[in-house]
């Protein structure tokens, strides 16, 4: 009895020693963005843990634009939301078209695109950084919202194919058969019985592609350069271009940016560890 | 309702054939079962008829059209699978009336057909619940349900009762059969069961192979197996087989088997003195009681199930199968004298396995 009991303390022991600094190296950050969002200027780097008079003061500024690195701060949440759903939106179209095509109407070369669809996580996004700002120039899409839309699109399919797609392999063929011998054609099966059973998948793909657009830095800031146009992620890093960073402003921003994201994924949590682990053993 | 034929029927998957040249007519409103062990192609046999799987060779029809050429949902026919394959995500009702749904039909109707059906299969008041929500014999009503509301020409079945426990097996064979009955519908049902398809066949065809090995309603070919394959294939337990030598003296005939045994001969039996037979008997046919032919035989297992004795007995070295009725006195390792309707057993080519008249 008590051996089990120290053999579960020990245990137990081990995953804290592992779970304290994991909890801190990930909440640290968090902390410091919460108190310089609520500190007034100057205060934050005083060496308090928390301000003497905390003050929501930061975010009616960022809220009214009053600072000159703010002045498009709507706008700019704006496009992030756009750009965001709308990637979201597309690649989940893409992705379950495919997925369906492939795993339920096995077309021609089926097998070879979803090789290529691996393949192209051996090329790290980075390396296309270039590539991809030349091909939107030549289309003449540079400082359009569409050009980072597409761009996003096109890094985010890949890997919403393949979990789609192994996913899709898991609903019984028969549903299928017995959907073709009732009289469905393949657009009906698609919409009728397809779309219907693969919603939690989708759900957890379309999340996917929609945080990826809305956490992406480095192509917001090579595709789009006007304030105006660009995302609130880009806009952030430009409060480092001065000495005097107004750091108060930047975390509130922050946290604000940071909002929508955590918001969703506890929306869609459930969705989230099932959908994307669906495809990851096959059972 | 509607006939179906089958002409010089051929199946492959790349450059393996798994039908050779299939060919026979089902009747309009005949209960057709397709029997044989796994991978006797009888599965990929109905799949053609229902065109789920494109036929490589010869034709088939259902009315007199042949529908090689024809999809799956213009062949009116309705399907009923080991799965079941319920949409999960739509009621009892929905499922059942999914295929009216296609076909844009009036939603009163379809209320109707559906109402209609559930009452045949007491599903009335499940109708608003989703299939995770049924066990498995009202899954597999609901699966037939679906059927039903088509009013199809044909109905297939493969292997539906295969995922149920032995009991309700039972119940829903009553119950297909009853079914079947009412509605007279053609029906193509594919089962690896030989118990399944001598209940409740009009006409059974025994595949293997990819080739038929006989059709015959299910006492021609329990009394008349066409060969060795049918004759152990059907019944249970199976047909006793011994091979060995006919001897035939002025007033008597008999097999001696290879193992030791001499097996009796009717008085009807043909072959001369010397050839090779193999020699069938049913468990049935044998009975534990002394008398001028019986055979000594040496008792291995006993098995009751109450109405009757299973024994498993050997004979030389072959070992063989008796059912008795009532329970009879035999303990493992006694000896038990063996009797043998003669005019019950059946002969057999041993090389080829046809049966010899």
């Amino acid at each position: 009895m008590s051996r089990s009991l120290w053999r579960q303390a020990s245990s137990e022991a081990k995953l804290l020693l592992i779970g304290i600094p994991v909890a801190i190296w990930t909440l640290l950050p968090i902390y410091h963005l919460v108190l310089f969002a609520l500190s007034p200027r100057g205060q934050a780097v005083t060496g308090k843990l928390w301000p003497d008079h905390p003050t929501l003061d930061n975010f009616a500024v960022v809220f009214h634009q009053e600072h000159h690195y703010l002045l498009h701060f709507w706008k700019q949440l704006w496009n992030s939301v756009l750009i965001a759903v709308a990637a979201g939106a597309i690649t989940l179209c893409i992705a379950t078209a495919a997925a369906f095509a492939i795993s339920r109407l096995r077309v021609r070369g089926g097998r070879t695109i979803m090789n290529l669809a691996l393949f192209t996580y051996f090329i790290p996004a980075a390396f296309l950084a270039v590539p991809m700002y030349k091909t939107m120039g030549n289309y003449g899409l540079l400082n359009s919202q569409w050009a980072l839309i597409l761009a996003m699109v096109t890094i985010a399919t890949p890997y919403a194919i393949w979990v789609l797609k192994q996913a899709s392999d898991k609903l019984p063929l028969e549903l299928d058969e017995a959907a073709r011998i009732d009289g469905a054609t393949p657009l009906q099966l698609f919409r009728l019985v397809y779309l219907p059973l693969m919603l939690p998948s989708m759900v957890a793909v379309g999340t996917y592609a929609l945080l990826l657009a809305w956490n992406e830095y480095l192509y917001a800031f090579l595709l789009l350069s006007d304030d105006r146009s660009t995302t609130l992620g880009v806009a952030l890093g430009s409060f480092l271009s001065a000495d005097d960073s107004p750091w108060e402003l930047l975390m509130a921003t922050g946290l604000l940016y940071a909002l929508p994201p955590a918001a969703i994924y506890y929306a869609f949590k459930r969705y989230m560890v099932s959908g994307l682990t669906a495809g990851a053993v096959k059972s | 309702m509607a006939a179906v034929s089958f002409r010089e029927v051929e199946k492959s998957f790349g450059a393996t054939k798994v039908i050779h040249g299939i060919g026979f007519d089902i009747a309009d409103g005949e209960f057709t079962v397709l029997v044989g062990p796994s991978g006797c192609g009888k599965s990929t046999l109905l799949r053609m008829l229902a065109g789920l799987e494109e036929i490589s060779g010869g034709t088939i029809a259902i009315d007199g059209h042949v529908v090689n050429d024809i999809e799956s949902k213009d062949r009116d026919i309705a399907m009923v699978f080991q799965s079941y394959a319920l949409y999960p995500h739509m009621t009892v009702a929905d499922n059942m009336g999914f295929s009216l749904r296609l076909r844009k039909a009036d939603p009163a109707l379809t209320k109707e057909r559906v109402g209609h059906a559930a009452k045949i299969l007491n599903l009335v008041p499940y109708l608003a619940r989703y299939p995770r929500e049924l066990s498995g014999g009202q899954r597999q009503r609901v699966a037939m349900g679906r059927a039903i509301v088509r009013d199809p020409k044909v109905f297939l079945f493969d292997e539906p009762l295969s995922n149920l426990d032995a009991k309700l097996r039972v119940a829903m064979r009553a119950e297909i059969k009853a079914l079947h009955q009412r509605l007279k519908t053609t029906t193509v049902y594919v089962t690896h069961d030989q118990v399944e398809a001598m209940t409740m066949a009009d006409r059974i065809v025994v595949m293997q192979d990819g080739r038929i090995e006989q059709i015959g309603t299910p006492l021609e070919l329990y009394d008349h197996p066409a060969n060795l394959f049918v004759a152990q294939f059907i019944g249970s337990p199976a047909m006793n087989v011994v091979t060995g030598t006919i001897r035939r003296t002025a007033d008597d005939a008999w097999v001696d088997a290879d193992g030791g045994g001499r097996w009796p001969l009717g008085s009807s039996a043909s072959g001369s003195d010397g050839t090779r037979v193999a020699y069938g008997v049913r468990p049935s046919d044998l009975g534990v009681a002394a008398g001028a032919r019986s055979i000594p035989a040496e008792v291995i297992v006993v098995e009751p199930t109450g109405a009757e004795t299973e024994l498993l007995v050997r004979v030389g070295t072959n070992e063989i199968v008796v059912v008795v009725h009532g329970r009879p006195n035999a303990e493992p390792g006694a000896t038990v004298p063996l009797t043998v309707d003669p005019n019950a057993i059946h002969l057999f080519d041993p090389t080829s396995g046809q049966t010899l008249s």
